[in-house]
């Protein structure tokens, strides 16, 4: 008898603790959608440890920028298809074997899914 | 009774799961340093894998699998980018570039 | 090192030896190529201009760095070098012994040694002075190397870089042409050469910082950095680099460096010696 009571509370309390969890998933998920995609982007870009764009592109309202590369404006003009922006960010040696710009998507220097935030925010300028 | 059955049931699904993915983590920090040691043979190591190799082999002794698969994977992934950019640097990486004239 | 790797560096390396028909003009060809290429990118600066650095090159920051440089920051470690140079070691020798041409040596290395088949730095040197004598070797970055380098670097101040690759040992070449796939090579996870940056963007900025020609790189080591808040080592200087674009550094005075300082010097052959620098 006092077995069974011992593991009926076990079940109840791992159950508890599932429900408790679970009910603030949607919480934390909306704390994420406070920044947009594009902002998010921006962020990574600015980091000097992530996208550290800066180093060599004039972009949007960064400070101190490089003067490596072309600057990232008219974007939309420069590139329709948002595709080929991405195509770039992942890997720019594939449309110039000489680029000194990093591949970010080849190399994992950001993940996919910071990739698309870049391109979000980039693909604006 | 029947609860009894159950929750052994459940308990010996997740401590045989938690042996599986300790052993899997064991062999992905194994594989990495392998891929470390290669990247090194031809001069491809990258700046961070001993790191994330180091902070694997805590994260395992802590019980922390999942953490030390993810940085286990990272370093073996980078060990086999840094062999290959190595091995292509070597075929193309010879003469000074085109762009230097006389 | 991987033999498959060795493999095809040497078969590429003693397939120019053989169809080269003199060894000499391929270094001479490089020379050529290296210095008139950013020489023709700073065309207002003379070839000996680019042993300053970017200072020879940006005006704005020109006028800090000529200040700086009358009371220069690497000052304590050239006069602590001469009382190293001047000290009796435990045998009663001194580094004079070894340097049977006095402390103004430094355009002598680096050299190729035919008996060791290496080549020879000038803290290499150094330390097998003091092996030699049954002192204690000195470590190749950070600390008294940077002293007793100061100080020889500074009587050296004037003299002609000259680096040779002797056409008599395939091997020198062969050293050559490691250094130079060394700075060709793109490396580390943010997959850039050294030429990615020190000769096709030299004189670009990352972020706000100027980059600097390869011409004229090795003149001026050891060299006083602010970033370090003393005097450092040209392979300290390798390793920072290596390190920034995620590769793993290489070890100081190991064969990787030695290669690299053999091409990278003999390319600012010509340009006379105007150590210690200091840097921003």
């Amino acid at each position: 008898m006092k077995v069974r009571n011992h593991w009926t509370k076990l079940l109840l309390s791992l159950t508890t603790v599932t429900i408790i969890v679970a009910s603030t998933q949607p919480l934390l998920a909306e704390d994420k959608k406070e920044l947009s995609k594009a902002e998010q982007g921006r962020a990574i870009a600015f980091d000097r440890k992530k996208g550290n764009c800066l180093a060599c592109h004039v972009m949007g309202d960064g400070e101190m920028p490089g003067n490596i590369a072309p600057p990232l404006i008219v974007m939309k003009a420069r590139y329709p298809d948002k595709a080929k922006l991405r195509a770039q960010v992942w890997d720019a040696t594939v449309k110039n074997p000489n680029t000194a710009m990093p591949p970010f998507g080849r190399h994992q220097i950001l993940s996919e899914k910071e990739i698309d935030a870049v391109v979000e925010y980039v693909y604006g300028l | 009774m029947k609860n009894k059955l159950l929750i052994t049931l459940l308990a010996s699904l997740v401590m045989s799961a938690n042996v599986a993915l300790a052993e899997s983590a064991k062999d992905i920090i194994a594989s990495a340093e392998t891929a470390q040691k290669k990247a090194a043979s031809v001069g491809g190591e990258w700046r961070d894998v001993g790191k994330f190799i180091k902070a694997a082999k805590t994260a395992l002794k802590n019980g922390d699998k999942k953490k030390a698969t993810k940085l286990a994977k990272k370093a073996l992934q980078q060990s086999k980018d840094g062999y290959s950019q190595a091995m292509r640097q070597a075929e193309v990486a010879l003469e000074l570039p085109a762009y230097m004239k006389k | 090192m991987n033999k498959k790797f060795k493999t095809i560096v040497l078969a590429i390396t003693y397939s120019l030896i053989i169809t080269s028909t003199n060894l000499q003009a391929d270094v001479a060809n490089d020379i050529e190529r290296f210095q008139g290429y950013l020489m023709k990118k700073f065309p207002d600066i003379s070839k000996q201009d680019f042993a300053d650095g970017v200072y020879a090159i940006d005006k704005s920051s020109r006028e800090s760095w000529e200040e700086i440089e009358e009371f220069p920051p690497y000052e304590i470690q050239i006069d602590d070098g001469k009382v190293m140079w001047d000290s009796k070691f435990a045998n009663g020798k001194s580094y004079a012994d070894c340097f049977k041409d006095g402390p103004a040596v430094a355009a002598q290395y680096p050299r190729w040694d035919k008996e060791k088949s290496m080549v020879i730095t000038l803290p290499l040197a150094i330390n097998n002075c003091l092996k030699a004598n049954g002192e204690k070797p000195l470590k190749y970055k950070k600390g008294k190397i940077n002293d007793i380098l100061s100080y020889m670097t500074f009587e050296s101040r004037g003299q002609t870089t000259n680096v040779k690759v002797p056409s008599d040992d395939p091997k020198a070449l062969e050293a050559y042409n490691k250094g130079k796939h060394f700075w060709l090579a793109r490396r580390g996870q943010l997959n850039l050469s050294c030429a990615a940056c020190h000769a096709q963007n030299a004189g670009n900025k990352i972020r706000s910082e100027i980059l600097s020609p390869a011409l004229g790189q090795t003149t001026h080591f050891p060299a006083y950095r602010s970033k370090w808040g003393t005097v450092g080592t040209l392979h300290r200087r390798f390793s920072g680099c290596n390190k920034q674009v995620r590769a793993k550094p290489f070890k100081a005075q190991g064969e990787e460096y030695r290669n690299l300082e053999y091409f990278l010097t003999a390319m600012s052959n010509g340009i006379k010696l105007n150590g210690p620098g200091a840097r921003k």
